[in-house]
């Protein structure tokens, strides 16, 4: 049922791209750099961040005003704040395109599986970081957030209040919780370079920037809406009057929507079990009798007495997993003995293909839980099946 | 010259000349304190160029 309805959606996909490619040159085809387009966003943010920080206090009597003054005494503040708001929007819609794309075309399975959850753990950072942006502004849709936030982290069994204290530095509102927020603001967005480094490191050429065309559209979209949509904040918190109704944004304040329907601890519930079958979905599909082992090879291991520091299978290797290094002993082998380099296989970056392996003429590679007679093996039993 | 090079190198003039009129409007913005109006046209340069970038390639003029 999943693989047939997978299949379908794998089905209109391609047809989009298709269609796209009919309007488009094929290299310019947007949905090809949803990954790329997502990187061009974080750094439009970080670089608007960073203007941002300057002005920003993180207390109660300042934070509003301080907002207030950004928009409207500092020179281009509106602007430079509608960026940040604006890209923020499109950066969680371009990783949100990026998933749902690279879900209905697979590309989550083998060493894809790495990127796949990196890219999981990416998009829960990147709400994070958009909810906690929202809470600096501290106007009353801040305080509303707050509280429903505490509240549905609150209901979490035997360790809510624990939780609550970590996030908002103690119960209800002290004067901790702006300069947390700030920090959960920016320290999560440092984690999103490490977490992207994971996810590139180790697929083979990663489109990490859109071409000109998209980043000169994107960059003017925003421009453009910000001129025209300007950015304003909700009137400024009051604790004493307490706020009433929520001003939605779509891609970042959805899910508190659930708070109406559902209790906190539901919607909580329902948050960690999507959570946990997104970072499932890779391993969900069985695998076909054609790959059946072929995911498990083991990270490509140098035989030490063969190797000849020929440098072949760090040529050919595509994911740079393998360096090489000054020998330090002679080999074994005849044509080892003489060998003034040695490879080192990277394992972080390997992914198992067994593309040294080929390369290697002096059989100094293998996969340890794929060697050459399983190989054959399976080859055989293929061949009489 | 083509009719397709042509049609798009029609069109690539006048996202120029739409630029230029961008220009000047983001001067006067800048003279009279309309940040705002600047931002937009920034938004409207940069979305000129972006089309530029494109019939330039689909008029043959760049790539393959």
């Amino acid at each position: 049922m999943y693989k047939r309805w997978l299949a379908r959606l794998l089905r209109w996909t391609l047809r989009l791209d298709v269609a796209i490619n009919r309007a488009y040159p094929t290299d310019f085809n947007p949905l090809y750099y949803t990954g790329g387009l997502s990187n061009l966003f974080l750094t439009v943010l970080v670089l608007s961040g960073i203007f941002l920080f300057f002005y920003y206090v993180p207390s109660f009597n300042e934070a509003y005003t301080s907002v207030q003054f950004i928009t409207n005494d500092v020179p281009y503040g509106q602007i430079i704040r509608g960026i940040h708001r604006y890209a923020a929007d499109a950066f969680i819609i371009g990783i949100l395109l990026h998933f749902f794309r690279n879900w209905f075309t697979e590309r989550f399975r083998f060493s894809r599986d790495e990127p796949w959850i990196s890219g999981m753990m990416l998009l829960l950072f990147a709400g994070f970081i958009g909810v906690t942006g929202y809470v600096l502004v501290w106007d009353q849709r801040s305080e509303l957030l707050v509280a429903m936030t505490g509240g549905v982290v609150g209901s979490v069994p035997l360790v809510g209040g624990w939780l609550r204290s970590m996030l908002f530095g103690g119960a209800g509102l002290t004067n901790l919780l702006l300069p947390r927020m700030l920090f959960l603001h920016v320290g999560p967005a440092v984690v999103l370079y490490i977490l992207l480094w994971w996810h590139y490191v180790r697929i083979r050429h990663p489109k990490v920037w859109p071409p000109a065309v998209w980043t000169l559209f994107s960059l003017g979209l925003i421009f453009l809406l910000t001129g025209l949509v300007p950015t304003v904040s909700q009137p400024a918190a009051s604790p004493a009057a307490g706020p009433t109704r929520l001003a939605v944004d779509l891609f970042y304040l959805l899910p508190y929507l659930g708070l109406k329907y559902l209790p906190p601890l539901a919607l909580f519930a329902l948050a960690v079990v999507i959570v946990a079958y997104g970072l499932y979905i890779p391993y969900q599909l069985p695998e076909t009798q054609a790959e059946m082992g072929l995911r498990d090879s083991g990270v490509a291991q140098v035989i030490d007495a063969n190797c000849t520091g020929c440098e072949l299978c760090y040529y050919d290797c595509p994911y740079d997993a393998i360096v090489m290094v000054p020998s330090p002993h002679p080999g074994v082998t005849k044509a080892a003995q003489a060998r003034k380099l040695f490879a080192i296989v990277l394992e972080s970056r390997c992914v198992e293909c067994g593309i040294c392996i080929g390369a290697c003429p002096f059989e100094a590679l293998e996969l340890p839980r794929l060697l050459e007679k399983d190989v054959h093996e399976k080859v055989l039993s293929a061949c009489k099946s | 010259m083509g009719d397709r090079t042509a049609a798009f190198g029609s069109r690539i003039i006048g996202l120029s000349v739409l630029s230029l009129v961008c220009i000047l409007g983001i001067f006067w913005g800048e003279a009279t304190s309309h940040r705002l109006v600047v931002g937009a046209l920034i938004g409207v340069v940069l979305l000129a160029y972006s089309f530029i970038v494109l019939f330039l390639r689909k008029g043959g003029f760049t790539g393959v």
